[in-house]
């Protein structure tokens, strides 16, 4: 469209106005000059003009506790009375807290992916059908993983108060990343030949979504316990990949796991060193969750799915690839355990019998 | 042709790295770390920064504090991993650092002390394949 034709289109649209007749309230400009630090210049580094680099002066003042029950920016005036609270529970920074969120909401944002066009679709070749089935298998719990984890962080996101807004942006963007999780295992079930199959027992689900303790709580559960059985999966995943696209697939789940994990285990370090017998409640949550665990890996699909994967087939499956799902396993246990040190978080001496038994086989 | 090890090799590696686009996409992304590549004996400290990998050099043992994390590999182990991303283009399912880190007693990946630093390992593990699998087009002499 050519500029003389939309000026033209403009002016039949301003002629039509009866400016006379039109009642300007006469501005009163109240609200400029209200607030608490003027004059703020924050310059981009050299990672450009980051989150964190925002909390400078007033801004940078992150309080223990945030009084405010309205969706007020941190940093911004408090608006005249009359604004109904919208009653957020957590609202002590121990609740929430890492220090690390601001920087990993960048990191989400820098290395987004796109299952659609990033992954290499084309490079997936029809499979046996057992190893096809049990791939599919495993899909339908990774999706499970995911939808829980989407559901669980959005259902306490209207909880956490924005006081603390690096870390409801990373939430924000760890849900996009289950939803990504989500469409991947999705993709890769119905893409070749296969489909979704059974439902998981879910006890440990149950567990994650209806913890409602605390978000410290449910963190323990969703990302030191359940977060890393998946991040092991996604590990020995990749190393079992049968083309590129599962290469890729299980690669960049890994990584924006981790980065849930980072997320989790910060600020969980962050609950246990400001809150007293925190430690302690945590130690309960996760020995209950341990035995919902138990139970839940007595369920064959998810040990015999692993195991034909492994194994090559179900003749594979008796003999090495349940080997490799004792080793997935070890590997598990032992990640936890170590996170669960580095904590402070006596699991070492007290996990669940049956998940200490991986590590010595 | 650049001798593994050497800050030379890392040098023609980073450049290599720097400058193809394939390396940095699909999620690839900014990478913050500074990891370490041990050689039997020897250290290397290695800069990740947005895009690039800014920096190699040689460091002694009080400097491995410095490090997030750092990569540990008898130096034939480097040399056959090194070789198969050569004749591949990349590395095989069975020489990517996440299957060595899993396969190996010890792991590959060792920390300096901190879980959270040297859980970036995990955080960038493709980026960090992406870079070792640029050696492929370096001619690299043992």
């Amino acid at each position: 469209m050519s500029e003389t034709r939309k000026r033209r289109g403009l002016q039949r649209r301003i002629d039509k106005i009866d400016a006379e007749n039109i009642d300007y309230p006469t501005p009163s400009l109240a609200w400029m000059g209200r607030t608490h630090q003027w004059g703020t210049r924050v310059k981009p580094g050299n990672k450009g003009l980051t989150l964190s680099s925002l909390n400078v002066g007033h801004y940078g003042e992150i309080p223990e506790f945030w009084e405010d029950q309205t969706r007020m920016p941190r940093g911004s005036v408090a608006g005249p009375g009359g604004v109904p609270p919208i009653g957020y529970s957590v609202r002590a920074k121990h609740e929430l807290w890492a220090d690390c969120a601001g920087d990993l909401y960048e990191e989400a944002i820098q290395r987004r992916w796109a299952p659609t066009t990033d992954v290499p679709w084309a490079t997936i070749e029809p499979l046996p059908e057992v190893v096809e089935r049990a791939m599919c298998q495993l899909c339908t719990e990774l999706c499970q993983h995911a939808n829980v984890e989407i559901e669980t962080i959005t259902s306490w996101q209207q909880e956490l108060s924005y006081g603390y807004h690096e870390v409801k942006m990373f939430l924000a963007t760890e849900t996009f990343d289950a939803a990504r999780h989500f469409e991947v295992f999705r993709k890769r079930a119905l893409c070749n030949g296969g489909g979704l199959g059974v439902e998981s027992q879910g006890r440990v689900n149950r567990m994650i979504l209806e913890n409602r303790g605390g978000w410290t709580e449910a963190m323990a559960v969703l990302q030191l316990l359940r977060g890393t059985l998946t991040h092991t999966i996604y590990r020995h995943g990749m190393s079992f990949a049968h083309n590129d696209a599962e290469a890729i697939i299980f690669g960049k789940c890994l990584e924006d796991k981790s980065r849930h994990l980072a997320y989790g285990l910060d600020h969980l370090k962050y609950a246990i060193n400001h809150q007293s017998d925190q430690a302690l409640i945590l130690e309960q949550v996760l020995g209950i969750g341990e035995r919902h665990l138990v139970r839940e890996l007595r369920d064959p699909p998810f040990r015999e799915s692993l195991a034909i994967i492994f194994g090559g087939g179900i003749e594979g499956a008796r003999t090495h690839g349940m080997a490799r799902y004792q080793h997935l396993m070890g590997d598990f246990v032992r990640q936890y355990l170590d996170w669960s040190d580095w904590l402070g978080l006596r699991r070492r001496e007290f996990v669940a019998p049956e998940l200490k038994a991986f590590l010595e086989k | 042709m650049a001798v593994f090890p050497s800050i030379e090799w890392f040098d023609e590696v980073r450049e290599v790295f720097n400058t193809h686009p394939e390396y940095h996409g699909a999620g690839g992304g900014a990478c913050e770390t500074t990891f370490g590549v041990r050689v039997g004996q020897r250290m290397f400290r290695l800069t990740m920064e947005g895009l690039e990998c800014i920096s190699a050099d040689e460091i002694g043992e009080q400097q491995h504090e410095t490090l997030d994390f750092y990569l540990d590999l008898d130096p034939d182990e480097w040399q056959e991993m090194l070789e198969n991303i050569r004749d591949h283009g990349g590395a095989d399912l069975d020489h990517s650092l996440n299957t060595l880190d899993l396969e190996l007693d010890e792991g590959l990946a060792r920390s300096t002390g901190d879980q959270y630093r040297q859980d970036l390992f995990f955080r960038y593990n493709q980026t960090l394949q992406h870079f070792f699998d640029a050696s492929a087009r370096i001619r690299t002499e043992f």
